[in-house]
């Protein structure tokens, strides 16, 4: 077994930590007694700053539970996760909705946007909620990195799958948020499409520092992460860095063959 | 088969969501069935009371009513001489009979002056004890009265006012006023409906209430064994000759019965109205929850669809489904119905009329009507959700689910309802112009239902424009979660419409009837300060209630009082030029001055000229109808009197309040044709008091009115707030009922927003899951609740006002002549509508700040 902890490093964003967020020996299981399935088995994880990290497995891995846990979305039944220094685990709902508002960013695979809101609506509302004013020289530099410009004023259901996706991408960048989580973002889109936001994700590294954290099943969509965490049977069986498409093809169809043979 | 499993399969998973539409369903039967065993047991009871109480035959004085009743303008009772009792004993078949006097129009008191009536409205008896009370009752503790000084109390009443052996009674009759002690107490052994009843023994009795020995109001015959009761009666009837009123046990049952009914049925259908309205907003309710259980199962319709369903299929198993609802609602409302009407008995026992349960009458046709109403409903109201369900296509199964707005729909509707509307308004319009009373109660009718139905039609757009202003209004300050609310309102107008609708409906009733009372209440006001040059005002606070003589004499002799007027009324028939005979009128006397005491109008003539000797005046309508002139002559026969003709010196205008239909004439003029036995009391006297003099004349009048409790005695502000009062009573009692109607459309906001809540159930996710607080949830939730129900309350207010407003106008033909929006009523009801929409958003919004965030987003 591989673990997925790094030796934390300093350096990237000023004093910060490289390490934006961190699981240790996190476990997450379902009923009780014979019933009892373990989603995530004791896993140990850090998320690098200002990196695109993918997470990627077979439907049943874990991998969507342990992005929800990172996410404070989902509540663990052993362990401990940081958001830098913030040990989230064991936070009260009314503190872990302000540490989604503030802190976190989310896209999910589908029904991202509000449909009683327009576009600029919709990108704004987590700092609506928050009562912050956006920062407006950032919005119009998120919302052209993104290509919405002429299309702020659009109700979700007057936009295309993709447009969705992208003002989905927008609100979670509008905010600033440490992490950013995606939920297969690109999972409802055509290839086109998927390129398009899995581009605006890669240049939001590249370009404005942001992290991601990607839970997906595209091979093509983790190329385009810095680092693909695989998850087996509730656990990190192995990592990847500056994958390529092939790559992470090759290494899924070894495991498909390992889990069969096994 | 199989549309009946998916049907049942869904009902039950659903049960949840239908909970809310069963209460309202079983609200409404509950009410329909439980004012049907209520009244039914009420008409039980009394037919065992009447058919314990009544004897074989009974021989009633000529003058009595079919009832029995007693009461006469005079204050006595009609008496036949003793001399009756020796023949009746005399005719074969009669085994015993006895001979009774009582009356209802005594005041009794106690030591402290206190009335001992029952405040619920029946009556108070004296009469004397007979064989035919002692098979009824039993006494429980003294002895029966003996005696002048002796009188016996019914345990009811004892209990109540807390009298004991030997306490003092005062009785006050025409006669005058005696005193006894009390003897005995004796118990109900059948149901007493309410009376308070005092026992003398027979010889004090007719001195107490007739003034002389001798005479009996009644006398009770036993038939010997084997007579029936028919043949004794023909037997009876012919030893006894004209001028007595001879009955079987079963007529005066069936007598008693029927005017027992008569008040029932007035209850009865007032209340199935009212159910009637509760059913109505329950329809809305129902087609809300239909139709958004129909937009939830779109995608799984669409399959259904796509797998092979017909659209009858379909629509057939929504409408199972309501059939389902409408049944499980129907059955527990009819059960709920008795339990409703056991409360009313309980309620009623409270105000002293003791009910048993034992009485309790569930007719087979109860819970049938209750049922069939109930399910009809249901599915009728159903029946449009349903055939949108059919119109589902197979391809709403691909698409993702929401409901996309029917644009087309829309604009059908919008034409609808503002016809409907405009016809609505030119109907009002054309009522509150109208200047005759009839056609223009038809427009205001038509007007009324056309607003409701355009109003309701038409809902959908208002909401879509009111939502926005209340949104700029009462949102704005909430900031992004205000912002969302009035988004959520606003993304499906239809159902907001609807919800709101439903309020509308009884805050509209509520607001127009709160306009007439109040314009009532002004109007007359109006006319008393205009037309009333009188300071005080005696009367009683029962119809047959009067000023007795001896208390007529006292007022004169009252120091500080310029005048002092008389006024009674007389039954008579009427004969009028045009030949026609108008049975049963009446006739007011009264003393000249009563033209200065009340300056009613006068369209032709002059008022005091009416008071001259064999004059009269008799009011608008009437003389139009009968084409009477001044100076006509109308032959009057006044009951219990000669016939006179008197001649017609003024005619009154119609727009009045006060006196409405009077005709007049001055008491010396009725005196020359009525004997003086049966001259009537007085109704009410006015007495004005001498300039400046009003306070003291005011304190001295109360203080000898005082000595007769059943009397009040108001200067012209206490008259009006009496009549505010009385007014304000019964508005509150129409208040109460309409509740029913109003908690109905709560359960409405409060289905609305919990289906709702559900059907956003991912969206509720997202938004917890990109930082909106459990708080900012439920806000979100709470003002779109308020919205809505302020919503119905401004549609509803407006068009009640409307409606108020057009009555006003139709009533001014009457004397309604001023039209008073009672705003504080007005206000409060649309503030307490916005905490309506706080408390119906309780629970709504504590479930959806309770949903697990991601369960929220997983939801498919």
């Amino acid at each position: 077994m591989t673990s997925a902890v790094t030796i934390p490093r300093h350096g990237g964003t000023g004093e910060r930590t490289a390490v934006a967020a961190r699981a240790r020996q996190v476990v997450k299981a379902y009923g009780s007694g014979e019933t009892r399935v373990v989603a995530l088995d004791h896993v140990d994880v850090d998320i690098a700053r200002g990196r695109f990290t993918a997470i990627m497995g077979p439907s049943g891995s874990g991998k969507s539970t342990l992005m929800h846990c990172l996410a404070g979305l989902d509540t663990v039944t052993g362990g401990q996760i940081f958001l830098d220094e913030t040990e989230i685990t064991g936070l009260k709902d009314k503190k872990l909705t302000q540490l989604r508002r503030d802190r976190i960013g989310f896209i999910f695979q589908a029904f991202n946007l509000l449909p009683t809101l327009n576009a600029l609506e919709n990108i704004t509302l987590p700092m609506d909620i928050a009562g912050r004013k956006p920062d407006r020289a950032w919005l119009d530099r998120v919302v052209e990195t993104v290509g919405l410009a002429g299309r702020l004023k659009h109700r979700p259901t007057q936009l295309s799958g993709g447009q969705q996706q992208r003002v989905a991408v927008a609100r979670a960048l509008a905010a600033r948020p440490e992490i950013i989580f995606g939920d297969e973002p690109t999972g409802n889109l055509d290839s086109r499409a998927g390129a398009e936001v899995l581009g605006f994700l890669r240049r939001s590294v590249d370009e404005l520092g942001q992290t991601i954290v990607m839970v997906t099943h595209d091979p093509v969509a983790a190329s385009y992460a810095d680092r693909v965490l695989y998850l087996a049977d509730g656990r990190i069986v192995d990592e990847m860095h500056q994958p390529t498409a092939d790559q992470v093809l090759d290494r899924m169809k070894d495991f498909d063959s390992r889990g069969r043979t096994s | 088969m199989t549309v009946l499993k998916t049907s049942l399969r869904n009902f039950v998973a659903h049960k949840g969501r239908m909970a809310l539409s069963a209460v309202a369903v079983l609200l409404s039967v509950a009410f329909v069935c439980g004012t049907l065993v209520f009244t039914d047991t009420m008409n039980t009871t009394f037919d065992k009371l009447f058919q314990a109480t009544a004897s074989d035959v009974t021989v009633s004085a000529g003058g009595a009513s079919d009832t029995g009743q007693t009461t006469s303008r005079t204050g006595k009772p009609p008496v036949m001489p003793a001399s009756v009792l020796g023949t009746v004993r005399g005719v074969q078949g009669v085994r015993s009979a006895e001979g009774t006097v009582y009356s209802t129009s005594v005041t009794v008191i106690d030591a402290k002056k206190d009335k001992l009536s029952p405040s619920s409205g029946a009556p108070t008896i004296v009469g004397s004890w007979s064989g035919n009370d002692a098979r009824t009752m039993k006494i429980t503790s003294g002895a029966a009265p003996k005696g002048p000084d002796q009188v016996m109390v019914d345990k009811d009443t004892a209990d109540k006012h807390h009298l004991k052996l030997g306490d003092d009674i005062g009785m006050i009759s025409v006669v005058g006023t005696h005193h006894a002690r009390v003897s005995g107490i004796a118990a109900f052994e059948v149901t007493n409906p309410g009376a308070a009843v005092f026992y003398l023994d027979t010889k004090t009795a007719q001195q107490t209430l007739i003034g002389r020995t001798g005479v009996y109001t009644d006398v009770n015959v036993t038939a010997a064994k084997g007579v029936p009761d028919d043949r004794l009666k023909k037997d009876v009837a012919a030893a006894l000759g004209h001028g007595y009123k001879v009955r079987t046990a079963k007529e005066v049952a069936d007598a008693n019965q029927k005017s027992v009914e008569s008040f029932l049925n007035v209850m009865k259908y007032a209340m199935l109205g009212f159910a009637g309205i509760a059913f109505l907003v329950g329809i809305f309710l129902i087609i809300n929850t239909f139709s958004m259980l129909v937009a939830q199962r779109t995608r799984e319709i669409g399959l259904m669809r796509a797998i092979g369903s017909s659209r009858k299929q379909v629509n057939r198993s929504v409408l199972v489904e309501a059939l389902l609802l409408g049944v499980v609602g129907s059955v527990l409302g009819v059960g709920a119905g008795v339990g409703i009407a056991v409360g009313l008995m309980k309620l009623m026992s409270g105000m002293g009329m003791e009910l048993s349960t034992d009485d309790l009458t569930v007719a087979w046709t109860t819970p049938a009507l209750g049922l069939l109403l109930g399910v009809v409903v249901t599915v009728l109201a159903a029946y449009l959700p349903a055939r949108r369900a059919g119109k589902v296509s197979p391809m709403a199964a691909l698409r993702d689910a929401g409901s996309p707005a029917d644009a087309k729909a829309g604009a059908v509707r919008a034409v609808l309802g503002l016809l409907l509307t405009g016809a609505g308004v030119a109907g009002l319009y054309v009522a509150a112009t109208s200047d005759q009373a009839k056609t223009g109660s038809g427009w205001l009718g038509l007007g009324v239902l056309c607003t409701l139905v355009g109003f309701v039609v038409v809902g959908p757009l208002l909401a879509a424009g009111l939502v926005r202003v209340l949104g700029v209004v009462l949102l704005r300050v909430f900031g992004p979660v205000g912002r969302m609310a009035e988004r959520n309102a606003l993304r499906n107008p239809r159902r907001t419409g609807a919800t709101g609708a439903a309020l509308m409906i009884g805050l509209a009733l509520v607001a127009c009837l709160s306009v007439v009372g109040s314009s009532m209440v002004a109007s007359a006001t109006d006319q008393l300060d205009k037309t009333v040059g009188t300071d005080f005002i005696v009367q009683g606070d029962q119809e047959f209630a009067f000023v007795k003589p001896e208390m007529v004499r006292q007022i004169k002799a009252t120091p500080g009082l310029e005048r002092v007027t008389e006024y009674k009324i007389l039954d008579a028939d009427l004969t009028t030029p045009d030949g026609k005979v108008v049975k049963n009128g009446t006739i007011n006397a009264a003393d000249a001055t009563y033209a200065e005491d009340v300056r009613t109008k006068t369209v032709a003539g002059r008022l005091a000229d009416a008071y001259r000797p064999d004059s009269m005046s008799v009011f608008e309508g009437f003389a139009k109808e009968h084409g009477i002139k001044v100076g006509s002559t109308v032959t009057v026969a006044f009951k219990g009197g000669r016939t006179a003709r008197l001649t017609v010196r003024a005619i009154t205008s119609d727009e009045v309040v006060i006196d409405k239909g009077a005709m007049y004439a001055a008491i010396p003029t009725v005196a020359k044709y009525m004997p003086a036995d049966k001259m009537p009391l007085d109704q009410i006297v006015f007495a004005t008091a001498e300039d400046g003099q009003q306070a003291a004349a005011y304190a001295a009048l109360k203080r000898t009115v005082h000595a007769d409790p059943a009397l009040n005695v108001r200067d012209q502000t206490d008259f009006k707030k009496a009549l505010k009062d009385q007014i304000g009573q019964l508005l509150n009692m129409i208040y109460g009922l309409l509740a029913l109607a109003i908690i109905v459309a709560v359960l409405g906001v409060v289905n609305t927003l919990a289906l709702s809540v559900v059907e956003r159930t991912r969206e509720i996710g997202l938004m917890r899951a990109i930082g909106l607080s459990r708080r900012q949830l439920r806000r979100m939730i709470r003002l779109e609740s308020v919205v809505i129900a302020v919503f119905g309350a401004l549609l509803g207010l407006g068009l009640g006002m409307g409606w108020g407003a057009t009555a006003q106008k139709l009533l001014a033909l009457q004397g309604l002549k001023v039209l008073d929006i009672p705003w504080p009523t007005i206000i409060a009801v649309f503030i307490g509508s916005a905490f309506v929409g706080l408390f119906a958003a309780l629970i709504p919004a504590f479930r959806a700040g309770r949903m697990n965030v991601l369960n929220a987003i997983a939801t498919d």
